[in-house]
């Protein structure tokens, strides 16, 4: 299913071309929310492409995985700002984590071993 | 099914890379420097001592201006009074004009025919002036003119014949010599008996002395100049 790749990948080039002129601008305070959003969203983006080669893709699982991720890392962050404590690694961990989990089972996939 | 699986992960892979492109924009612009709370006590200790220094100056400023004033003061009423010293000076000086009460005295050249038989035949020289403001500068006389020719330090009265000079300025008959003083001790002084004015009266000379409350003398119309003399200071 690499066609699952190649449209996340035309995606990806029409929301940086959007992104990149759309004339809004976000304060550099909320940087940081912005990251954890951009995390949220490639865990999701490999998640998907990954259900998709194993055929179990659930746009229902998808979406509400994609939002609810996004949600509550941005509120690690919040609680995080507040307490002065940086919660929000533990998002970073985590996406990070399964970042990686997902691209190693979408190479396996590909390579059909 | 299908097309709308791709769908939604069209779309999430559409707002990750509007994000991806906002990020990297926001990170690529300047960032201020972010005050941590080190930095903030810092800040704030300078922030506290510069309203001090501000509130110290700001009462420096006060008092320097305080004693601007007063210097503006100082200047206005030193120049009241040098203004006043020069005023002084020039009527001292003779460069004004001066009225006041003092006397009047007409001296005239009898004609022959009309002076008495005894009288001895004159006509008024220099000297008579002379010796007439030199009479009046002795009964305290302020200020003279003779024939409106103010009498300062450096005037001469003196005969260019058949004319009479004061400060170069050639003088005719009838002269009048105007003072300023008190008008008893200069027409005492002039009229006492046996005094100028008797013997001017008995050489044959018109003189009239009249004692007014307001006489004017003019001011010395040439220019000082001193071209040889300087202060002297002791010890120079």
């Amino acid at each position: 299913m690499a066609l699952s790749i190649w449209i996340a990948g035309i995606g990806l080039v029409v929301g940086i071309a959007i992104g990149w002129n759309i004339p809004l601008f976000i304060p550099a305070a909320y940087g940081k929310y912005l990251g954890i959003a951009v995390l949220a969203s490639l865990d999701s983006v490999f998640g998907g492409i990954r259900a998709a080669m194993e055929d179990k893709f659930d746009n229902v699982v998808f979406l509400s995985g994609f939002i609810g991720n996004a949600l509550m890392a941005a509120l690690l962050v919040f609680i995080g700002d507040r307490l002065g404590v940086e919660i929000y690694i533990a998002a970073v961990v985590a996406f990070g984590v399964r970042l990686f989990q997902n691209l190693g089972i979408i190479r396996r996939h590909l390579f059909n071993r | 099914m299908k097309g709308m699986k791709h769908g939604s992960i069209v779309l999430v892979a559409i707002i990750l890379g509007v994000l991806l492109a906002l990020q990297f924009r926001v990170s690529s612009e300047p960032q201020p420097a972010v005050a941590s709370g080190e930095r903030a006590r810092e800040l704030t200790n300078e922030l506290s001592e510069l309203r001090k220094e501000k509130q110290s100056l700001a009462l420096d400023v006060a008092d320097l201006e305080e004693r601007v004033m007063t210097a503006r003061q100082g200047i206005g009423q030193a120049e009241a009074a040098i203004i006043n010293e020069i005023e002084k000076h020039r009527v001292l000086a003779g460069l004004t004009d001066v009225a006041g009460p003092g006397v009047e005295i007409i001296l005239q050249n009898v004609r022959r025919s009309e002076q008495p038989a005894d009288a001895a035949v004159f006509s008024i020289r220099d000297e008579e002036l002379v010796m007439l403001v030199n009479e009046l500068r002795g009964a305290g006389a302020e200020a003279i003119a003779v024939n409106g020719q103010r009498i300062i330090s450096t005037s001469e009265i003196r005969l260019a014949f058949p004319f009479i000079n004061v400060n170069l300025i050639r003088i005719s008959p009838p002269y009048t010599v105007s003072a300023i003083g008190d008008p008893e001790a200069l027409r005492n002084m002039v009229e006492l008996s046996g005094g100028l004015v008797e013997i001017l009266r008995d050489w044959g000379i018109d003189v009239q002395v009249e004692v007014l409350d307001e006489v004017i003398v003019p001011a010395y119309q040439g220019t000082i100049r001193l071209e040889y003399t300087s202060l002297y200071k002791e010890g120079d």
